[in-house]
Protein backbone atom coordinates (compact mmCIF):
# COMPACT_ATOMS: atom_id res chain seq x y z
CA UNK A 1 0.00 0.00 0.00
CA UNK A 2 2.87 2.34 0.99
CA UNK A 3 4.77 1.64 -2.26
CA UNK A 4 1.42 1.75 -4.35
CA UNK A 5 0.83 5.63 -2.94
CA UNK A 6 4.47 6.46 -3.82
CA UNK A 7 3.77 5.39 -7.03
CA UNK A 8 0.42 7.50 -7.08
CA UNK A 9 2.51 9.87 -6.11
CA UNK A 10 5.28 9.80 -8.32
CA UNK A 11 2.68 9.67 -11.35
CA UNK A 12 1.16 12.67 -10.62
CA UNK A 13 4.58 14.47 -9.23
CA UNK A 14 6.03 13.37 -12.93
CA UNK A 15 3.50 14.06 -15.18
CA UNK A 16 3.27 17.59 -13.87
CA UNK A 17 6.93 18.37 -13.65
CA UNK A 18 7.17 16.88 -17.53
CA UNK A 19 4.00 19.17 -18.55
CA UNK A 20 5.66 22.40 -16.81
CA UNK A 21 9.22 21.53 -17.96
CA UNK A 22 7.56 21.42 -21.42
CA UNK A 23 5.56 24.26 -21.20
CA UNK A 24 8.57 26.20 -20.06
CA UNK A 25 10.29 25.50 -22.98
CA UNK A 26 7.52 26.12 -25.19
CA UNK A 27 7.02 29.89 -24.03
CA UNK A 28 10.88 30.06 -23.57
CA UNK A 29 11.40 29.07 -27.09
CA UNK A 30 8.78 31.74 -28.35
CA UNK A 31 10.66 34.98 -26.22
CA UNK A 32 14.04 33.65 -27.45
CA UNK A 33 12.41 33.80 -31.11
CA UNK A 34 10.87 37.68 -29.82
CA UNK A 35 14.51 38.50 -28.76
CA UNK A 36 16.31 37.19 -31.77
CA UNK A 37 13.43 38.98 -34.06
CA UNK A 38 14.46 41.91 -32.65
CA UNK A 39 18.27 41.75 -31.88
CA UNK A 40 19.33 39.52 -35.48
CA UNK A 41 16.32 39.85 -37.42
CA UNK A 42 17.01 38.78 -40.97
CA UNK A 43 19.59 36.51 -41.58
CA UNK A 44 21.89 37.90 -44.48
CA UNK A 45 21.98 35.25 -47.52
CA UNK A 46 24.49 36.04 -50.04
CA UNK A 47 22.94 35.80 -53.30
CA UNK A 48 25.27 33.44 -56.04
CA UNK A 49 27.09 35.93 -58.52
CA UNK A 50 26.55 34.79 -62.09
CA UNK A 51 29.69 33.60 -63.54
CA UNK A 52 31.34 35.83 -65.92
CA UNK A 53 30.29 34.88 -69.50
CA UNK A 54 34.17 34.41 -70.33
CA UNK A 55 35.32 31.76 -67.51
CA UNK A 56 35.90 28.82 -69.15
CA UNK A 57 32.93 26.19 -68.08
CA UNK A 58 33.66 23.32 -65.65
CA UNK A 59 33.53 20.13 -67.52
CA UNK A 60 32.28 17.30 -65.49
CA UNK A 61 35.67 14.98 -64.25
CA UNK A 62 33.84 12.07 -65.82
CA UNK A 63 33.00 13.72 -69.22
CA UNK A 64 36.58 14.89 -69.49
CA UNK A 65 37.96 11.58 -68.82
CA UNK A 66 35.63 10.11 -71.22
CA UNK A 67 36.85 12.59 -73.63
CA UNK A 68 40.66 11.74 -73.07
CA UNK A 69 39.99 8.07 -73.34
CA UNK A 70 38.06 8.41 -77.03
CA UNK A 71 40.97 10.21 -78.03
CA UNK A 72 43.42 8.11 -76.74
CA UNK A 73 41.64 5.32 -78.87
CA UNK A 74 41.50 7.22 -81.93
CA UNK A 75 44.76 8.95 -82.03
CA UNK A 76 46.84 5.90 -80.80
CA UNK A 77 47.88 7.02 -77.74
CA UNK A 78 49.53 9.99 -79.55
CA UNK A 79 47.12 13.04 -78.93
CA UNK A 80 46.79 14.92 -75.81
CA UNK A 81 43.67 17.11 -74.45
CA UNK A 82 44.85 20.42 -74.08
CA UNK A 83 41.40 22.37 -73.37
CA UNK A 84 38.04 21.63 -73.50
CA UNK A 85 35.72 24.20 -74.30
CA UNK A 86 31.86 24.37 -74.76
CA UNK A 87 30.34 26.03 -78.30
CA UNK B 1 45.33 -41.57 -20.95
CA UNK B 2 41.72 -41.24 -19.43
CA UNK B 3 42.82 -38.51 -16.88
CA UNK B 4 44.61 -36.39 -19.80
CA UNK B 5 40.39 -36.01 -21.53
CA UNK B 6 38.93 -36.02 -18.32
CA UNK B 7 41.26 -32.78 -18.09
CA UNK B 8 40.85 -32.34 -21.12
CA UNK B 9 36.97 -32.51 -20.91
CA UNK B 10 36.94 -30.77 -17.75
CA UNK B 11 38.90 -27.73 -19.68
CA UNK B 12 36.35 -27.21 -21.94
CA UNK B 13 33.26 -25.43 -21.51
CA UNK B 14 31.19 -28.85 -22.46
CA UNK B 15 31.36 -30.10 -19.35
CA UNK B 16 29.77 -26.73 -17.56
CA UNK B 17 26.91 -26.34 -20.52
CA UNK B 18 25.94 -30.27 -19.96
CA UNK B 19 26.14 -29.37 -16.31
CA UNK B 20 23.59 -26.35 -16.63
CA UNK B 21 21.47 -26.49 -19.89
CA UNK B 22 20.07 -22.98 -19.04
CA UNK B 23 23.46 -21.81 -21.31
CA UNK B 24 22.16 -23.23 -24.53
CA UNK B 25 18.62 -21.05 -23.96
CA UNK B 26 21.03 -17.49 -24.01
CA UNK B 27 22.86 -19.11 -27.12
CA UNK B 28 19.04 -19.37 -28.91
CA UNK B 29 18.32 -16.07 -27.69
CA UNK B 30 21.81 -14.56 -28.25
CA UNK B 31 20.86 -16.17 -32.48
CA UNK B 32 17.84 -14.48 -32.31
CA UNK B 33 19.01 -11.20 -31.73
CA UNK B 34 21.95 -11.23 -33.94
CA UNK B 35 19.45 -12.72 -36.47
CA UNK B 36 16.71 -10.11 -36.30
CA UNK B 37 19.90 -7.39 -36.39
CA UNK B 38 21.78 -8.30 -39.01
CA UNK B 39 18.77 -10.13 -41.22
CA UNK B 40 15.80 -7.93 -40.03
CA UNK B 41 17.82 -4.82 -39.73
CA UNK B 42 15.79 -4.01 -36.49
CA UNK B 43 18.03 -1.53 -34.91
CA UNK B 44 21.39 -3.06 -35.97
CA UNK B 45 23.79 -0.49 -34.84
CA UNK B 46 23.11 -1.82 -31.02
CA UNK B 47 20.94 -4.94 -31.36
CA UNK B 48 24.01 -6.64 -32.97
CA UNK B 49 26.58 -5.83 -29.93
CA UNK B 50 24.18 -6.59 -27.22
CA UNK B 51 23.27 -10.03 -28.80
CA UNK B 52 27.23 -10.68 -29.52
CA UNK B 53 27.63 -9.55 -25.93
CA UNK B 54 25.08 -12.12 -24.68
CA UNK B 55 26.80 -14.84 -26.60
CA UNK B 56 30.41 -14.22 -24.95
CA UNK B 57 28.90 -13.46 -21.64
CA UNK B 58 27.16 -17.18 -21.61
CA UNK B 59 30.67 -19.22 -21.65
CA UNK B 60 31.59 -20.83 -18.78
CA UNK B 61 35.10 -19.88 -17.84
CA UNK B 62 35.46 -17.69 -20.19
CA UNK B 63 34.81 -14.48 -17.24
CA UNK B 64 32.91 -12.39 -19.67
CA UNK B 65 29.56 -12.11 -17.85
CA UNK B 66 29.19 -9.03 -15.91
CA UNK B 67 28.57 -10.04 -12.04
CA UNK B 68 26.18 -7.74 -10.58
CA UNK B 69 26.92 -6.32 -6.96
CA UNK B 70 24.26 -6.79 -4.59
CA UNK B 71 22.94 -3.34 -2.95
CA UNK B 72 25.30 -3.31 -0.30
CA UNK B 73 28.04 -2.97 -3.51
CA UNK B 74 29.07 -6.86 -2.65
CA UNK B 75 30.01 -9.66 -4.93
CA UNK B 76 31.88 -12.69 -4.75
CA UNK B 77 35.49 -12.97 -6.37
CA UNK B 78 37.35 -16.37 -5.61
CA UNK B 79 34.80 -17.29 -3.10
CA UNK B 80 35.26 -14.25 -0.58
CA UNK B 81 32.87 -11.51 -0.54
CA UNK B 82 34.61 -8.34 -1.39
CA UNK B 83 33.14 -4.17 -1.88
CA UNK B 84 33.56 -3.40 -5.65
CA UNK B 85 33.69 0.25 -4.73
CA UNK B 86 36.92 -0.43 -2.41
CA UNK B 87 38.16 -3.03 -5.68
CA UNK B 88 40.96 -0.76 -8.13
CA UNK B 89 40.50 -1.31 -11.71
CA UNK B 90 42.93 -2.91 -12.63
CA UNK B 91 41.99 -5.21 -9.02
CA UNK B 92 38.32 -6.02 -11.04
CA UNK B 93 39.97 -6.87 -14.61
CA UNK B 94 42.62 -9.33 -12.80
CA UNK B 95 39.75 -10.91 -10.63
CA UNK B 96 36.99 -10.47 -12.87
CA UNK B 97 37.84 -10.12 -16.09
CA UNK B 98 37.77 -7.49 -18.62
CA UNK B 99 34.06 -7.12 -19.64
CA UNK B 100 33.43 -6.42 -15.90
CA UNK B 101 36.14 -3.81 -16.50
CA UNK B 102 34.45 -1.99 -18.70
CA UNK B 103 31.01 -2.54 -16.91
CA UNK B 104 32.11 -1.09 -13.84
CA UNK B 105 33.82 1.98 -15.29
CA UNK B 106 31.91 3.18 -18.13
CA UNK B 107 28.45 1.92 -16.86
CA UNK B 108 27.83 1.43 -13.65
CA UNK B 109 29.66 5.17 -13.37
CA UNK B 110 26.57 6.03 -15.77
CA UNK B 111 29.61 7.42 -18.64
CA UNK B 112 28.29 6.27 -21.31
CA UNK B 113 24.39 6.94 -21.67
CA UNK B 114 25.39 11.05 -21.66
CA UNK B 115 28.14 10.21 -23.90
CA UNK B 116 25.11 9.11 -26.28
CA UNK B 117 22.88 11.43 -26.14
CA UNK B 118 25.94 13.86 -26.99
CA UNK B 119 25.98 12.41 -30.34
CA UNK B 120 21.86 12.29 -30.77
CA UNK B 121 21.89 15.63 -29.26
CA UNK B 122 24.72 16.37 -32.60
CA UNK B 123 22.25 14.41 -34.98
CA UNK B 124 19.30 16.53 -34.07
CA UNK B 125 17.70 19.33 -35.90
CA UNK B 126 15.57 21.14 -33.46
CA UNK B 127 14.08 23.12 -36.33
CA UNK B 128 10.78 21.43 -36.42
CA UNK B 129 10.46 21.88 -33.34
CA UNK B 130 11.04 25.56 -33.05
CA UNK B 131 8.92 25.84 -36.26
CA UNK B 132 5.63 24.06 -34.50
CA UNK B 133 6.18 24.81 -30.67
CA UNK B 134 2.65 24.59 -29.83
CA UNK B 135 2.71 20.96 -30.91
CA UNK B 136 5.68 20.11 -28.68
CA UNK B 137 3.55 19.76 -25.84
CA UNK B 138 2.39 15.88 -27.03
CA UNK B 139 5.78 15.28 -26.10
CA UNK B 140 4.67 15.54 -22.47
CA UNK B 141 1.48 13.87 -22.71
CA UNK B 142 3.16 10.63 -24.24
CA UNK B 143 5.18 10.18 -20.87
CA UNK B 144 1.85 9.00 -19.23
CA UNK B 145 2.71 5.39 -20.16
CA UNK B 146 6.14 5.58 -18.27
CA UNK B 147 4.18 6.22 -15.04
CA UNK B 148 0.93 4.06 -15.66
CA UNK B 149 3.41 0.87 -16.18
CA UNK B 150 5.39 2.24 -12.53
CA UNK B 151 1.86 1.76 -10.91
CA UNK B 152 1.26 -1.28 -12.73
CA UNK B 153 4.45 -3.13 -11.71
CA UNK B 154 4.46 -2.07 -8.41
CA UNK B 155 0.94 -3.74 -8.29
CA UNK B 156 2.53 -6.69 -9.51
CA UNK B 157 4.91 -6.70 -7.03
CA UNK B 158 8.19 -4.65 -8.14
CA UNK B 159 10.04 -2.47 -5.79
CA UNK B 160 9.40 1.03 -6.62
CA UNK B 161 12.80 1.69 -7.85
CA UNK B 162 12.37 -1.77 -10.22
CA UNK B 163 8.91 -0.34 -11.66
CA UNK B 164 10.21 2.80 -12.33
CA UNK B 165 13.35 0.94 -14.45
CA UNK B 166 9.98 -0.98 -16.43
CA UNK B 167 7.90 1.90 -16.94
CA UNK B 168 11.07 4.42 -18.31
CA UNK B 169 10.85 1.70 -21.47
CA UNK B 170 7.75 4.07 -22.33
CA UNK B 171 9.94 6.42 -23.34
CA UNK B 172 10.73 4.73 -25.96
CA UNK B 173 14.41 6.21 -25.30
CA UNK B 174 17.46 3.60 -25.13
CA UNK B 175 20.17 6.24 -23.38
CA UNK B 176 17.34 7.24 -20.83
CA UNK B 177 16.31 3.41 -20.00
CA UNK B 178 19.49 2.17 -19.59
CA UNK B 179 20.58 5.48 -17.22
CA UNK B 180 17.43 5.18 -15.07
CA UNK B 181 18.57 1.35 -14.79
CA UNK B 182 21.51 1.76 -13.67
CA UNK B 183 20.58 4.28 -11.13
CA UNK B 184 17.76 2.54 -9.58
CA UNK B 185 18.30 -1.54 -10.62
CA UNK B 186 20.97 -2.28 -12.30
CA UNK B 187 20.46 -6.29 -11.68
CA UNK B 188 17.67 -5.17 -14.37
CA UNK B 189 19.61 -3.64 -17.02
CA UNK B 190 19.97 -6.18 -19.53
CA UNK B 191 16.22 -7.35 -20.01
CA UNK B 192 15.55 -3.36 -19.93
CA UNK B 193 17.64 -2.71 -22.41
CA UNK B 194 16.74 -5.41 -25.03
CA UNK B 195 13.32 -4.73 -24.08
CA UNK B 196 13.68 -0.94 -24.99
CA UNK B 197 15.70 -1.74 -28.04
CA UNK B 198 13.82 -4.15 -29.29
CA UNK B 199 10.22 -2.20 -29.28
CA UNK B 200 12.21 0.54 -30.41
CA UNK B 201 12.70 -1.30 -33.50
CA UNK B 202 9.26 -2.06 -33.34
CA UNK B 203 8.12 1.41 -33.43
CA UNK B 204 6.78 0.59 -37.51
CA UNK B 205 4.36 -2.17 -36.28
CA UNK B 206 3.21 -0.57 -32.45
CA UNK B 207 2.13 2.57 -33.84
CA UNK B 208 0.00 1.39 -36.26
CA UNK B 209 -1.32 -1.14 -34.31
CA UNK B 210 -2.27 1.78 -31.90
CA UNK B 211 -3.47 3.98 -34.29
CA UNK B 212 -5.74 1.25 -35.67
CA UNK B 213 -7.28 1.05 -32.68
CA UNK B 214 -7.87 4.43 -31.71
CA UNK B 215 -7.87 6.59 -34.79
CA UNK B 216 -10.91 7.47 -37.45
CA UNK B 217 -9.68 7.55 -40.99
CA UNK B 218 -11.35 10.83 -40.92
CA UNK B 219 -9.11 12.45 -38.19
CA UNK B 220 -6.04 10.32 -39.64
CA UNK B 221 -6.55 12.70 -42.93
CA UNK B 222 -6.60 15.96 -41.23
CA UNK B 223 -4.26 17.84 -43.40
CA UNK B 224 -1.56 20.09 -41.33
CA UNK B 225 -1.02 22.19 -44.10
CA UNK B 226 -4.38 23.18 -44.47
CA UNK B 227 -4.89 23.96 -41.08
CA UNK B 228 -2.23 26.10 -41.34
CA UNK B 229 -3.05 27.93 -44.58
CA UNK B 230 -6.76 27.91 -42.13
CA UNK B 231 -5.07 28.96 -39.21
CA UNK B 232 -1.53 30.90 -40.06
CA UNK B 233 0.84 31.05 -36.93
CA UNK B 234 1.48 34.05 -35.54
CA UNK B 235 5.38 33.22 -34.72
CA UNK B 236 7.50 34.39 -37.22
CA UNK B 237 11.29 33.19 -36.97
CA UNK B 238 13.40 35.89 -38.96
CA UNK B 239 16.60 34.54 -37.65
CA UNK B 240 16.54 30.58 -37.31
CA UNK B 241 20.47 29.93 -37.14
CA UNK B 242 20.54 32.14 -34.59
CA UNK B 243 17.69 31.08 -32.94
CA UNK B 244 19.27 27.67 -33.01
CA UNK B 245 22.46 28.35 -31.75
CA UNK B 246 21.13 30.27 -28.65
CA UNK B 247 18.14 27.59 -28.11
CA UNK B 248 20.42 24.48 -26.27
CA UNK B 249 21.66 26.87 -24.02
CA UNK B 250 18.61 28.46 -22.37
CA UNK B 251 16.70 24.84 -22.71
CA UNK B 252 20.03 23.39 -20.36
CA UNK B 253 19.80 26.28 -18.12
CA UNK B 254 15.78 26.29 -17.15
CA UNK B 255 16.32 22.35 -17.13
CA UNK B 256 19.38 22.36 -14.80
CA UNK B 257 17.34 24.30 -12.32
CA UNK B 258 14.48 23.20 -12.33
CA UNK B 259 15.36 19.29 -12.63
CA UNK B 260 19.02 18.82 -11.76
CA UNK B 261 19.23 15.07 -11.78
CA UNK B 262 17.94 15.50 -16.08
CA UNK B 263 20.93 17.71 -16.98
CA UNK B 264 23.63 14.59 -17.36
CA UNK B 265 20.97 13.49 -20.40
CA UNK B 266 19.17 16.87 -21.43
CA UNK B 267 22.51 18.61 -20.72
CA UNK B 268 24.72 16.60 -23.04
CA UNK B 269 22.09 16.22 -25.54
CA UNK B 270 21.92 20.17 -26.08
CA UNK B 271 25.99 20.52 -25.64
CA UNK B 272 26.17 17.91 -28.96
CA UNK B 273 22.97 20.16 -30.45
CA UNK B 274 25.16 23.21 -29.91
CA UNK B 275 28.37 22.35 -31.60
CA UNK B 276 26.68 21.22 -34.05
CA UNK B 277 24.38 24.36 -34.87
CA UNK B 278 27.63 26.73 -34.26
CA UNK B 279 28.72 25.92 -37.93
CA UNK B 280 32.04 25.71 -39.39
CA UNK B 281 34.07 27.01 -36.20
CA UNK B 282 33.11 23.49 -33.80
CA UNK B 283 32.77 21.22 -36.84
CA UNK B 284 35.70 19.03 -35.96
CA UNK B 285 33.86 18.74 -32.18
CA UNK B 286 30.71 18.08 -34.44
CA UNK B 287 32.41 15.24 -36.38
CA UNK B 288 33.70 13.72 -33.30
CA UNK B 289 30.63 13.75 -30.91
CA UNK B 290 28.78 12.34 -33.90
CA UNK B 291 30.64 9.78 -35.72
CA UNK B 292 33.73 8.15 -33.29
CA UNK B 293 32.74 9.09 -30.22
CA UNK B 294 29.39 8.28 -30.52
CA UNK B 295 30.37 4.74 -32.79
CA UNK B 296 32.93 3.53 -29.87
CA UNK B 297 30.57 3.99 -26.60
CA UNK B 298 27.37 2.20 -28.76
CA UNK B 299 30.26 -0.37 -29.23
CA UNK B 300 30.91 -0.59 -25.28
CA UNK B 301 27.26 -0.02 -23.68
CA UNK B 302 26.32 -2.55 -26.40
CA UNK B 303 28.73 -5.45 -25.25
CA UNK B 304 28.19 -4.46 -21.98
CA UNK B 305 24.57 -4.24 -21.61
CA UNK B 306 24.73 -7.61 -23.55
CA UNK B 307 27.05 -9.36 -21.01
CA UNK B 308 24.91 -8.59 -18.26
CA UNK B 309 22.49 -10.90 -19.45
CA UNK B 310 24.18 -14.02 -18.12
CA UNK B 311 21.81 -17.33 -17.98
CA UNK B 312 20.92 -16.87 -14.00
CA UNK B 313 20.36 -13.28 -14.25
CA UNK B 314 17.86 -13.55 -17.17
CA UNK B 315 15.78 -16.83 -17.55
CA UNK B 316 13.54 -15.48 -14.37
CA UNK B 317 9.91 -14.31 -13.99
CA UNK B 318 11.12 -11.05 -13.78
CA UNK B 319 12.75 -11.14 -17.61
CA UNK B 320 8.96 -11.96 -18.56
CA UNK B 321 7.53 -9.49 -16.57
CA UNK B 322 9.52 -6.44 -18.39
CA UNK B 323 8.88 -7.62 -21.37
CA UNK B 324 5.32 -7.47 -21.14
CA UNK B 325 5.29 -4.50 -19.25
CA UNK B 326 7.28 -2.69 -21.44
CA UNK B 327 5.49 -3.40 -24.84
CA UNK B 328 2.18 -2.14 -21.97
CA UNK B 329 4.54 1.06 -21.56
CA UNK B 330 5.29 1.69 -24.69
CA UNK B 331 1.29 1.37 -26.31
CA UNK B 332 -0.10 3.61 -23.40
CA UNK B 333 2.50 6.08 -24.02
CA UNK B 334 1.66 6.28 -28.11
CA UNK B 335 -1.94 6.25 -27.05
CA UNK B 336 -2.02 9.24 -24.58
CA UNK B 337 -0.78 10.79 -27.01
CA UNK B 338 -3.54 10.22 -29.39
CA UNK B 339 -5.95 11.17 -26.68
CA UNK B 340 -3.92 14.46 -25.46
CA UNK B 341 -4.59 15.11 -29.01
CA UNK B 342 -8.38 14.26 -29.18
CA UNK B 343 -8.81 16.37 -26.27
CA UNK B 344 -7.34 19.38 -27.90
CA UNK B 345 -9.24 19.20 -31.21
CA UNK B 346 -12.44 19.08 -29.40
CA UNK B 347 -11.76 22.67 -27.53
CA UNK B 348 -9.24 23.96 -30.94
CA UNK B 349 -10.87 25.35 -34.25
CA UNK B 350 -7.45 24.47 -35.72
CA UNK B 351 -7.42 20.82 -35.86
CA UNK B 352 -4.11 18.50 -34.75
CA UNK B 353 -3.84 15.53 -36.91
CA UNK B 354 -3.70 12.44 -33.90
CA UNK B 355 -0.45 11.06 -35.40
CA UNK B 356 1.10 14.09 -33.83
CA UNK B 357 0.44 12.75 -30.31
CA UNK B 358 1.17 9.20 -31.78
CA UNK B 359 5.01 10.29 -32.05
CA UNK B 360 5.13 12.22 -28.29
CA UNK B 361 7.43 9.40 -27.19
CA UNK B 362 10.88 9.35 -27.88
CA UNK B 363 12.31 6.60 -31.00
CA UNK B 364 13.22 9.95 -33.10
CA UNK B 365 12.77 9.61 -36.24
CA UNK B 366 11.53 6.28 -36.73
CA UNK B 367 8.02 7.37 -35.06
CA UNK B 368 7.90 10.20 -36.98
CA UNK B 369 8.83 8.25 -40.18
CA UNK B 370 6.26 5.69 -39.75
CA UNK B 371 3.20 8.48 -38.49
CA UNK B 372 3.93 10.10 -42.27
CA UNK B 373 4.05 6.47 -43.92
CA UNK B 374 0.43 6.18 -42.18
CA UNK B 375 -0.72 9.74 -43.15
CA UNK B 376 0.14 9.53 -46.65
CA UNK B 377 -1.45 6.21 -47.07
CA UNK B 378 -5.04 7.82 -46.69
CA UNK B 379 -4.36 11.10 -48.14
CA UNK B 380 -0.79 10.87 -50.46
CA UNK B 381 -0.34 15.03 -50.10
CA UNK B 382 -0.77 15.25 -46.56
CA UNK B 383 2.60 14.94 -45.38
CA UNK B 384 2.63 15.13 -41.65
CA UNK B 385 6.39 14.28 -40.89
CA UNK B 386 7.22 18.07 -39.89
CA UNK B 387 4.85 18.09 -37.44
CA UNK B 388 5.58 15.23 -35.96
CA UNK B 389 9.71 15.72 -35.54
CA UNK B 390 7.95 18.21 -33.07
CA UNK B 391 6.40 16.36 -30.40
CA UNK B 392 9.10 13.39 -31.77
CA UNK B 393 11.84 15.57 -30.42
CA UNK B 394 9.74 16.83 -27.42
CA UNK B 395 9.67 13.19 -26.70
CA UNK B 396 13.22 13.15 -26.15
CA UNK B 397 13.40 15.87 -23.43
CA UNK B 398 10.29 14.78 -22.05
CA UNK B 399 11.44 11.51 -21.44
CA UNK B 400 14.72 12.58 -19.51
CA UNK B 401 12.89 15.23 -17.58
CA UNK B 402 10.83 12.00 -16.50
CA UNK B 403 13.94 10.31 -15.88
CA UNK B 404 15.49 12.85 -13.76
CA UNK B 405 11.92 12.76 -11.56
CA UNK B 406 12.34 9.21 -10.74
CA UNK B 407 15.93 8.98 -10.13
CA UNK B 408 15.47 12.45 -8.12
CA UNK B 409 12.64 10.80 -6.12
CA UNK B 410 13.98 6.56 -6.11
CA UNK B 411 17.61 6.57 -5.67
Amino acid sequence: MENLNLGLMLMAVGMITVFVILLIVINLSKLLIAIVNKVAPEEVVTKKTAPAASAPAIIDPNTMAAIKGAVNIVTGGKGKVMNVEKI
Amino acid sequence: MEDIFVKLYEMTAISNIIADPSFLVMYAIAFVLLYLGIKKHYEPLLLVPIAFGVLLANFPGGEMGVIQADSNGMVEVNGVMKNIWEMSLPEIAHDLGIMNFLYYMLIKTGFLPPIIFMGVGALTDFGPMLRNLRLSIFGAAAQLGIFTVLLVAILMGFTPQEAASLGIIGGADGPTAIFTTIKLAPHLLGPIAIAAYSYMALVPVIIPLVVKLFCTKKELMINMKEQEKLYPSKTEIKNLRVLKIVFPIAVTTVVAIFVPTAVSLVGMLMFGNLIKEIGSDTSRLFDAASNSIMNAATIFLGLCVGATMTSEAFLNWTTIGIVIGGFLAFALSISSGIFMVKLVNIFSKKKINPLIGATGLSAVPMASRVANDIATKYDPKNHVLNYCMSSNISGVIGSAVAAGVLISFLQ
